[in-house]
This record gives structure tokens, C-alpha cells and sequence, in this order.
């Protein structure tokens, strides 16, 4: 076959037929393409739209976090309305997870207002969140008043996902402090450097103290599948816990009553000083679980490291607490702290 | 005019995509639990048929028979491509809610097979006719069944809440197979019995034009 | 290791792509009368889900990416794949005409199938829900296809075998054919619902 016979033959008709279909469609698909682009600030305008329920002006702000209990990961300021619209990560969800939501903290007058709308983002490994419904989310909405603190076990309707909870409220509490912070009122966290606080919920812990005694509310993060713990500690001047007594207990169902007897009603921790409790926690008998020849492990070792956690906080750093009569500079920060 | 009227018969009823050949089935049953999502997919559907149809009619005549199943295919692709392109920009909500199907309408078979049946052997105005009817017939059968979906089992209607009582199982790929399954026994049941009949009535026209020559 | 259990879980049994995502629904139907036959048919799709995948995934990522032309993908993962399916068809002839005669007949049929396209589609999407913390590669994308394809043959073996079952019954002559055949693909999605509780 010669080349002219190849070009008028049925095969060159067929390659051109088709070759010329591809490549109208290519320039027409290029073209469309450029005039159809969607740019990358319409597609984060859609996002905020969503989140919004309306199509809104927005205007990125830094970063920064102020509250350990979650991550700020964006923040915008809506140009509309002065809001503003924060994306944080809770952490303390159920093993260990962590919810994202973006919250919409209404501004009054210069200072947080309240909250308007929390959504969520997404989740890690939170197997309950489909739990976690509107009706949770409007315990979050309302009128803030300053120093406020969310927390799932109060004014909650309970959803059946309390890890996931506490993991939200995390995130609301840190875009609160953000969005105070902006405005100059950072809150000033008083346990941020004590001893021991890796498992305590400092926000949500308070102290009341005198000359001769501290006595501790405190309230404990989870810790893997334990929830958390409230806890009234007492230590006195010396040191030694006097009293301990668990007022919220934190286990997750069927686990509360492995706790360790001993544990549940104090007596393992009272009249031990720091020392003795770290040599209950240096045993490594309560956690990581051994479970040979020790009376301690009892099948709730996650809820009994909690509890040891709270008693070696207060052992630990009752000391700067206590009340000293000479200096008033001191009594006018215990005040502070009852807040 | 008798022409047209019979295709846009065919299309909605006797040779109805979606009932009578059970085509398409992919799209229709990923997207009745909402009638938003199937509406939509429907007429995306219609404007799609309706284009390819018209394209591949202009240029029967310039494509060559052995390589038109590949054109037939670029075509579609490109008009599915620009579809998509234009939903994204225009339209996001529907955009989204179809999802992977939306780009699966390049190997749904209703459009492929009119232009293999119908719009490479007939005119320009007789495809578009077609491409319509198929496309309203397909539409027409997607929402019906997206609102049965829809109202039982998420109690809505358009995202529009209207009940509470819900069959959850109904807004699943379950229910859909069961709702698609019941629509086409219903469907095909009620064209029987018209046609049923209409054959009673013209045999009975017959035998009495019959009697009267007879007489 | 969990990302594959992972993986293998939800392409088979969680998000199977007949029960879950209603993808490959026509020869679902068409081709489920005889369980040689939906046998042949599922195998037949899974080598070209894989093959399709194996071919579009690198192509996508490491040509039509950095090309900026992701807007073609549609024209050219179908052009690859029917191109695939027909170079599959003479290869299969050639070597093994006695394949052919069981799986030939199939392989036209598969260009317009859905679940081909699906796959190649979906990988290139998120699929982080699928992979946990691992990040996609040609070598998820591929296992992903392959259990996919897998999950599918294993849906069409079931509801062929009820659907021969059935033959042995008479069906209302408005149920017959289609209508009772998608009844009883309810029931098999009904059935899978179950696995939708595997959390991993």
C-alpha cells in the first residue's frame, strides 16, 4: 500500500474521524475549564457559607492558643458582623480522640458575647458522634458571662457520647479563651505550673485554702478509656492528705466498681505525703496494669491512675496555695483563685 | 406531527428508560433517597441525552461506522466533563449531592444506547425530540421515586421536614432496590391493563365494522 | 497491617460496592440468572478493575496532575479503559480460547460499567476514611480495586444462587423478571446493613 493509497484509504478516514473528535473536545474542555474555574476563595467561601448558613465576608486572624485542653487550628473574623468564626480541636474524646468544630463566637461590645452556632467538623475515632445532636449543641448558645466554662456533665442533655462531649466542650472552652484573648483578656491559667497536672483538668479545678489546710476540687482529664474523675482532696500544712473523697466517679460503665476499694473511699492515700504517693505510682502497680502480686490492680487501672493522679497534684503543689497571714499580696491571689 | 408524538411516547412511557428498560440503574438507585439529588440527576440527565443526542445526529454522516462507538464516547465524556464543570461553579448544593455519579453518567446506558439506537439513523429535530422525551420520562420516573423515598424514610420532602415517623431503611441502597422493584411491577402492571384495553376496544371496533359489511 | 484489614473490610463488606454504593448495578442484574455465569462476570471485572486502576492511578498522579489537565479525566479514564477491556479480549483469544469461551462474552459488556469507572474515580478521591492514618499510593489503590472487585463478585455469586432458586417458584406476572429480581437484591443489602457496625 502506498502512502497516497493509505490516505484515501478507510483507516485514515477513521484515525482523522476520531482524532478530530478528541481534539475539539480537548479545546472546548480547556476553554470551559478556564471560564468555569472555581478558585480556591470561592470553595473556602462555600465551606464558611455552610458553617454560617449565610454568604459572609471573612478575614483570616492568627492563631494562637491559650487553653491546653485544645487546639486553635483556624480563625476568621467575619467582616459582616464582627463575629468571629474558630476552628478548634477538642481534645479528651473517647480513646483518646479528638473532635474538630468550627464555633461562631458572637462579639458584644468588644468582648465575647456569646456563642452562636458550633458544627462539626470531623473526628478521630469518635464511634459515638452520630449521638452528639442539635439539641446538645444549643446547650452551647447563649449569652456568656466572663470566666465561663462549659462542661458536659452540667446543663447537658446527655447524648450517650460523653467522651465525644467533653471533647467538644474542650474545643468551645479554647475558642472562648481565644477569642478573649484577642480582646486582652487572657485568663490567667494558676495550676499552669504546678507539678503533676498532665492528667488534671486545671480549668475546671479550684482550691480553697486556709493557714493550716488546702483543699482541692479537683477535676481530672480522661485518660484512655476512663472518663473523668472529681475529686476533693485535703492536704494540711505538712503535706499529708488528710482527707480524699471521690465525688464524681468517671468510669466508664461496669468499670466503677473495679475501682480498688481502698482507693474509692481515700484510705490508700490518706496520711501519705508526695513521697508515699510516688511510691505507689513508681511501683507502676496501679499503672501500666501489673497484675502480679499486687493488691492494687483491679481491672479499672485507667480509672485508679486517675484517682492517684488527683492525690499526687494535691500532695504535690499544696504548698503554694496555703494562705500565709503576713503578705496580702498572697490573700489578694487566693481570692482570685475561689473565683 | 404524528411522528413526534410517538417518539415522545415512547420516550415517557412504552420504551420509559427508568421502567420499561430498567436503564440506568446505577444513578437511579445511588440517588432516590432524596427527591433534591434525583430530580437533579434527571434533568442533568435530560440536558446530557438531549446535547449528545443533537451532536451525534449532526455528524452521522462525517463519522465513520467502525470507530463510532469511541466518538460516541468522547462525545458524551466531554458533554459529562462540562456538565460537571458547570454544576461546580453554578450550582454547588447539586453538585454535591450527586457526587461520584455524577461523573458515572459518561457510562450510564440510556445515552450511549439512544445514540447507538436512535440518533445515528434519524434527523436533527427527531433526536433532540427524543432526547428529550427519554430524558423527561427518566427525570419523571427519578423523582417519583425519590419522593416515595424521600417522605418515608427521612419524613421530608425537598429537605423539607415534614414528618417524623420514619423508615430509615428506605433511605438506604435497600430500600431503593425495594421501592425501584415495587415502581416497576406498579408501572408495568397499569401499561398492561391500558393496553389490555385498548386491544378489547379495537377488536371490538373490528368485529363490528366485520358484522357490517357483513350486513 | 490495619490499614489492609482495614481496607479489606470496607471494599468487601462494609462499602460493598452493590450494597453500599450501588455501583455495577447493571450487570448485577443482567448478567445474575446463572451462577457460572455471574461468576465469570465478577471475575471478569475484577481483572479489568484492577488493570484499569493499575493504569489510570499513575497516570492521573504523576502525568495529568502536574499537567494541570485533571479536568480531562473523565475522556481519559474511559478511553484507557475501553482500550483495556478491548486489548484484554485479544489477548484472552489468543492464549486461552477456552477462557475466552467462559469470560469473553463478558468483556464487552464491562466498558460501560459502572464499578470500572467507579474505582478508578474513587481512588483518586478521599479515601482517607478508608486508609486511616496511611496516605494513598498506587499500591492501596490497586488492593483497594482488587477488594472492591472481590466484594462484588461475592454479591453476585448470593444473588444468583437466589435468583436460580427462584425459577423454581411462579411469581404475580407483574413481579416477574426485574421487579422481583431487585426485591431480592433488597434483601441481600438488607443482609449486608449488618456490617455497617464494623468500626475499625
Amino acid at each position: 500500500m502506498t502512502v497516497k493509497e493509505f490516505f484515501k484509504g478507510k483507516a485514515f478516514k477513521c484515525i482523522a474521524a476520531l482524532l478530530c473528535v478528541l481534539l475539539i473536545s480537548g479545546i472546548f474542555l480547556t476553554i470551559m475549564n478556564s471560564l468555569l474555574a472555581v478558585t480556591d476563595q470561592e470553595r473556602f467561601d462555600r465551606a464558611i457559607k455552610k458553617i454560617y448558613g449565610k454568604a459572609v465576608k471573612t478575614e483570616a486572624v492568627a492563631v494562637a492558643d491559650y487553653n491546653s485542653n485544645a487546639t486553635i487550628e483556624e480563625a476568621y473574623k467575619i467582616k459582616d458582623d464582627g463575629n468571629y468564626l474558630v476552628k478548634a480541636t477538642g481534645k479528651g474524646g473517647f480513646d483518646n480522640g479528638t473532635v474538630t468544630c468550627w464555633i461562631v463566637v458572637k462579639v458584644n461590645k468588644g468582648a465575647v458575647g456569646g456563642i452562636e452556632k458550633v458544627v462539626i467538623d470531623s473526628n478521630s475515632g469518635q464511634s459515638y458522634i452520630s449521638y452528639i445532636n442539635d439539641k446538645f449543641m444549643a446547650g452551647f448558645y447563649g449569652e456568656y458571662t466572663a470566666g465561663q466554662y462549659f462542661n458536659p456533665n452540667e446543663g447537658f442533655i446527655k447524648t450517650g457520647a460523653t467522651r465525644s462531649a467533653t471533647a467538644i466542650c474542650n474545643a468551645v472552652n479554647a475558642a472562648l479563651d481565644y477569642v478573649n484573648a484577642l480582646f486582652g483578656n487572657v485568663t490567667v491559667d494558676i495550676y499552669e505550673n504546678c507539678s503533676y497536672i498532665e492528667n488534671i483538668d486545671t480549668r475546671n479545678t479550684s482550691h480553697e485554702a486556709t493557714e493550716e489546710q488546702v483543699t482541692f476540687s479537683i477535676k481530672t482529664k480522661s485518660f484512655k478509656r476512663a472518663g473523668e474523675f472529681s475529686i476533693n482532696v485535703t492536704v494540711d500544712k505538712n503535706g499529708v492528705i488528710t482527707a480524699y473523697a471521690i465525688t464524681t466517679d468517671g468510669s466508664t460503665a461496669g468499670y466503677g466498681k473495679n475501682i480498688h476499694p481502698a482507693i474509692k473511699d481515700g484510705t490508700l492515700f490518706v496520711g501519705k505525703n508526695l513521697a508515699g504517693i510516688e511510691a505507689i505510682l513508681d511501683d507502676g502497680i496501679v499503672y501500666p496494669g501489673d497484675n502480679a502480686g499486687t493488691e492494687i490492680s483491679t481491672g479499672a487501672s485507667q480509672s485508679n491512675f486517675l484517682c492517684l493522679s488527683a492525690a499526687a497534684f494535691a500532695a504535690a503543689n499544696y504548698e503554694q496555695f496555703l494562705t500565709v497571714e503576713e503578705t496580702p499580696d498572697d490573700n489578694e491571689e487566693g481570692g482570685n483563685e475561689n473565683e | 406531527m404524528n411522528k413526534y408524538k410517538k417518539i415522545t411516547l415512547d420516550g415517557l412511557i412504552y420504551q420509559n428508560p427508568t421502567f420499561m428498560l430498567v436503564l440506568g440503574t446505577c444513578p437511579t438507585l445511588g440517588l432516590i433517597s432524596s427527591a433534591f439529588s434525583s430530580m437533579g440527576m434527571g434533568l442533568t440527565v435530560l440536558v446530557i441525552l438531549t446535547l449528545s443526542n443533537v451532536i451525534i445526529s449532526l455528524l452521522r454522516k462525517l463519522i465513520p461506522d467502525s470507530v463510532r462507538i469511541p466518538c460516541y464516547i468522547v462525545i458524551i465524556a466531554t458533554l459529562v466533563t462540562f456538565a460537571r464543570m458547570f454544576l461546580d461553579k453554578f450550582l454547588p448544593d447539586l453538585y454535591e449531592s450527586l457526587g461520584g455519579f455524577l461523573a458515572l453518567i459518561v457510562v450510564n446506558c440510556i445515552i450511549l444506547g439512544r445514540a447507538e439506537a436512535f440518533a445515528n439513523k434519524h434527523t436533527v429535530a427527531e433526536s433532540a425530540v427524543d432526547g428529550i422525551a427519554n430524558g423527561l420520562g427518566f427525570t419523571v420516573a427519578l423523582t417519583v421515586m425519590g419522593i416515595i423515598c424521600e417522605f418515608f424514610g427521612k419524613g421530608s420532602l425537598f429537605g423539607y421536614e415534614i414528618m417524623t415517623f420514619k423508615i430509615g431503611m428506605l433511605a438506604k441502597p435497600a430500600g431503593a432496590f425495594l421501592v425501584y422493584g415495587i415502581c416497576i411491577a406498579v408501572f408495568v402492571y397499569i401499561i398492561d391493563g391500558f393496553e389490555r384495553m385498548r386491544r378489547v376496544k379495537a377488536n371490538k371496533l373490528a368485529r363490528e365494522n366485520l358484522l357490517k359489511e357483513a350486513a | 497491617m490495619g490499614t489492609l484489614i482495614a481496607i479489606v473490610l470496607s471494599a468487601v463488606l462494609t462499602n460493598n460496592f452493590i450494597t453500599a454504593k450501588t455501583y455495577g448495578i447493571c450487570p448485577f442484574l443482567g448478567v445474575s440468572k446463572k451462577t457460572s455465569s455471574a461468576t465469570g462476570m465478577g471475575i471478569a471485572v475484577t481483572l479489568v478493575m484492577v488493570l484499569a486502576t493499575l493504569v489510570t492511578y499513575p497516570i492521573y498522579t504523576y502525568v495529568m496532575v502536574p499537567l494541570k489537565i485533571e479536568f480531562l479525566e473523565i475522556i481519559f479514564f474511559i478511553f484507557i479503559i475501553a482500550s483495556l477491556v478491548q486489548m484484554l479480549e485479544k489477548i484472552i483469544q489468543k492464549l486461552s480460547p477456552s477462557l475466552y469461551g467462559a469470560m469473553g462474552i463478558y468483556l464487552p459488556l464491562i466498558t460501560t460499567n459502572c464499578a470500572v469507572l467507579g474505582v478508578t474515580e474513587l481512588v483518586i478521591g478521599d479515601m482517607s476514611s478508608y486508609l486511616g492514618g496511611a496516605s494513598m499510593n498506587i499500591g492501596w489503590a490497586v488492593l483497594y480495586a482488587l477488594f472492591a472487585g472481590l466484594g462484588f463478585t461475592l454479591v453476585m455469586i448470593i444473588m444468583s444462587g437466589m435468583r436460580e432458586k427462584l425459577n423454581c417458584y411462579k411469581t404475580h406476572k407483574a413481579l416477574a423478571g426485574f421487579p422481583i429480581a431487585m426485591i431480592t437484591a433488597c434483601f441481600i443489602c438488607m443482609a449486608f446493613t449488618v456490617f455497617s457496625y464494623i468500626s475499625i
